[in-house]
């Protein structure tokens, strides 16, 4: 037990030491976007009319901490962010907790069903995919799943809103009613926010399964021919049975592992579909905060969750892992 | 799976000896063949490669404003035939377009279609110019002496979708190629110090990779093209995106070669080379890279793909190439309007070439990757 705690300390302190790397990263490349904040500001105020010099710049450098050597304000930058403090946003000049609010977990919430609806399909058509010997059930499989990967998901979602518009004369955009928007969360409302969110669920699940299917067939086609599976196939073991209890639990493990890269995958579609969709969630704010207007502030504190999020997930997955697969227990507690 | 059974004792001895001496590259290319999904993949390929690679040959115009056809906006496409009302010809032929403005139809320039005036399609006509080799060259498979042709119609400013797509399918491989190239010779680098040394710095560069691996792709592109500068041309662009792409690939394909290298720098050989006294980067040449090429190329094929779909989705958010530039990733920008959507269905043929090739890509893979499994023929 002290041992697995260990081994858990550990992993909490890589978790950490990766997040604070990847802020680093994320944190010189918003650097490297030209132009800092204090000059986006006054350059906004300069078109409402207001005559702007040089030495306001340098004021307002100085005021929001500019000035300071680029390090530092990244340990305050950082110390902030695990506090869950993230300032106000360089261009809206909201602050950044109220500007996100709930919008992250509903994305993040959105990418875990995708990732989940993913391999749901992912693991049983992998595991025909590698095992059938139908070439005719195997390829249509096949043929379907990668089609999620290779019609471009904001086409698929402007085909879906089309038709529904003509069909149902509904376009499925956004992530609530009208009415509920504002609401509290009760039960109607979830029940409004269900009957939307399927859509941007279905598509990224659908884009993301290609990847996973690869992955499982892979993994799947490299463990069934290893002497064991043989050997209890020889022993009268067979059908499903044999698949599941013996190849199929060595493959999957190492899928386990990666959940939280194919996390980052998903991600990276999420803007894209979110911009279709107009699902007003950090997604669509991100492509708004980055291409747009070149929101330094909020754009990092949106990276620092999906980062966030995606190292929470590997932290968790090594440590279910630990306890579930007895061969890394094994290796822990000697 | 296997036609010829090698175990089996009454099979000609050559076939054997043929067999058990045949080079890794062999081995795979004849398990390859076995897969007939695969082998539809790979024939596809090879036809859009090639078709890509002699686009401005294959196709009449030139894919920019220069070969635009001005009196034939969002035209819809104009197919060849051989027969009409008039009786058949043997040469394909199409019906002039003209375009008029009058009282009747409202002011508002309509074209229209002349049946009674045929233009013949010829082949190996002299057009626009072209580089093509370093050289310069001017004829064309096929067009027209009078008038023009469009396969797949026209765009909102005139120019030629089937031209288009055809340099949109050269210009997506060739981003594709130099980021899996860069990609490629970071992974090898990054993953062989990584797995051939081990230790401390392997756990290091790990840490470095999931690093690089957790953080979402698509802002760090946005972040990377925003330092685009506007003033640089379209070639420039389309290097750095390249370059972008490469940069972002690496990490998967890195962790496939330390893990390889790991498992591979234990065996036998390699301890009985060093006892021999061989340095570490003859080591690394001469036994430890052959053993694992195959598994690289199978990789970079499996990556290739997701290339090119970053390169679409970038250009999608208007972050990577730009109009003027034919990628596939411009062209299907092209079609994400409610008003394409419901009048102009041709722009969608460019995204049906799209899915092919991905298609394409993803089932060679996935054949290419069962042909390089050492034990696949033991299986079935």
């Amino acid at each position: 037990m002290v041992q697995f705690l260990r081994f858990a300390g550990i992993r909490a302190v890589l978790a950490f030491f990766t997040l604070c790397l990847v802020s680093f990263i994320v944190f010189s490349l918003m650097e490297l976007v030209p132009g800092d904040c204090a000059e986006r500001y006054l350059a906004f105020k300069n078109s409402q009319g207001a005559q702007i010099s040089i030495a306001d710049i340098e004021a307002e450098r100085v005021r929001l901490g500019l000035d300071r050597p680029f390090f530092e304000r990244w340990v305050k930058w950082i110390f902030g962010a695990f506090q869950g403090e993230f300032g106000d946003s360089c261009i809206l000049r909201l602050n950044i907790n109220q500007l996100l609010g709930q919008k992250v977990w509903l994305s993040i919430g959105i990418c875990l069903g995708s990732l989940l609806l993913a391999y749901a399909i992912a693991i049983p058509v992998g595991i025909i995919a590698a095992t059938s010997r139908n070439p005719y059930l195997n390829n249509s499989l096949r043929l379907v799943s990668y089609l999620g990967l290779a019609l471009p998901n904001f086409l698929l979602a402007l085909m879906i809103m089309l038709f529904s518009t003509m069909v149902f004369g509904n376009s499925l955009t956004g992530l609530f009613s009208p009415e509920y928007r504002d609401a509290p969360w009760d039960w109607p409302k979830i029940k409004d926010f269900l009957s939307h969110v399927w859509l941007p669920v279905f598509i990224l699940g659908w884009s993301a399964t290609a990847f996973a299917i690869q992955t499982v067939r892979a993994l799947m086609s490299d463990e069934i021919s290893k002497l064991y599976v043989t050997a209890a196939a020889a022993r009268g073991v067979s059908g499903r049975r044999l698949l599941m209890r013996y190849p199929a639990r060595h493959a999957l493990s190492p899928i386990i592992n990666s959940l939280g890269f194919d996390l980052n995958r998903i991600f990276n579609e999420l803007p894209i579909v979110a911009l279709i969709l107009t699902l007003t969630e950090a997604g669509s704010l991100l492509i708004e905060a980055l291409a747009r207007s070149n929101d330094q502030q909020l754009a990092g504190a949106i990276i620092f969750f999906l980062t966030g999020s995606i190292v929470a997930i590997n932290f968790i997955t090594d440590i279910t892992l630990a306890i579930v697969d007895p061969r890394i227990r094994r290796s822990i507690l000697g | 799976m296997t036609e010829t059974n090698i175990y089996d004792a009454n099979v000609d001895q050559s076939a054997k000896d043929a067999y058990f001496t045949a080079g890794q590259g062999q081995l795979i290319w004849t398990r390859f063949k076995k897969q007939k999904a695969a082998m539809v993949g790979a024939w596809v390929l090879v036809i859009l490669i090639l078709s890509g690679i002699f686009a401005p040959f294959l196709t009449p115009y030139d894919p920019t404003i220069a070969g635009r056809d001005k009196d034939y906006l969002n035209g819809a496409p104009t197919i060849p035939q051989f027969c009409d009302d008039n009786g058949c010809s043997l040469r394909p032929f199409l019906y002039a377009v003209e375009r008029e403005r009058s009282l009747a139809t409202n002011f508002r320039w309509v074209t229209k279609v002349n049946t009674d005036k045929r233009l013949y399609v010829q082949f190996f006509v002299e057009g626009s110019e072209y580089k093509m080799f370093f050289m310069t060259f001017n004829t064309h498979l096929f067009g027209m002496e009078e008038g023009f042709i469009h396969l797949f119609g026209t765009d909102s400013t005139g120019k030629d979708i089937f031209s288009r797509t055809f340099h949109a399918i050269n210009t997506s491989l060739a981003v594709g190629t130099i980021g899996v190239f860069i990609a490629f010779v970071l992974a090898l680098i990054i993953g062989g110090i990584s797995g051939f040394y081990g230790g401390w710095i392997d756990s290091f560069i790990q840490m470095v990779t999931d690093a690089v691996r957790t953080i979402p792709a698509i802002p760090l592109f946005m972040a990377l093209a925003a330092f685009i500068p506007d003033t640089w041309s379209a070639e420039e662009r389309f290097f750095f995106i390249s370059i972008i792409l490469g940069f972002i690939g690496w990490p998967t394909l890195a962790r496939r070669v330390r893990t390889h290298l790991l498992t591979e720098r234990n065996q036998e050989y390699v301890l009985a080379a060093q006892l021999c006294g061989a340095s570490s980067g003859h080591v690394i040449r001469k036994h430890l890279l052959p053993s694992f090429t195959s598994y690289i190329i199978v990789d970079l094929v499996i990556s290739f793909p997701y290339m090119v779909l970053s390169e679409t989705a970038l250009s999608f958010i208007g972050l990577g190439l730009k109009d003027p530039v034919n990628s596939l990733g411009v062209m299907l920008q092209n079609v994400t309007s409610a008003d394409v959507l419901l009048n102009y269905q041709w722009y969608f043929i460019p995204v049906i070439f799209f899915i092919i090739l991905v298609m394409a890509f993803v089932f060679v893979g996935d054949g290419l990757r069962d042909a390089a499994d050492p034990y696949g023929d033991t299986k079935k």
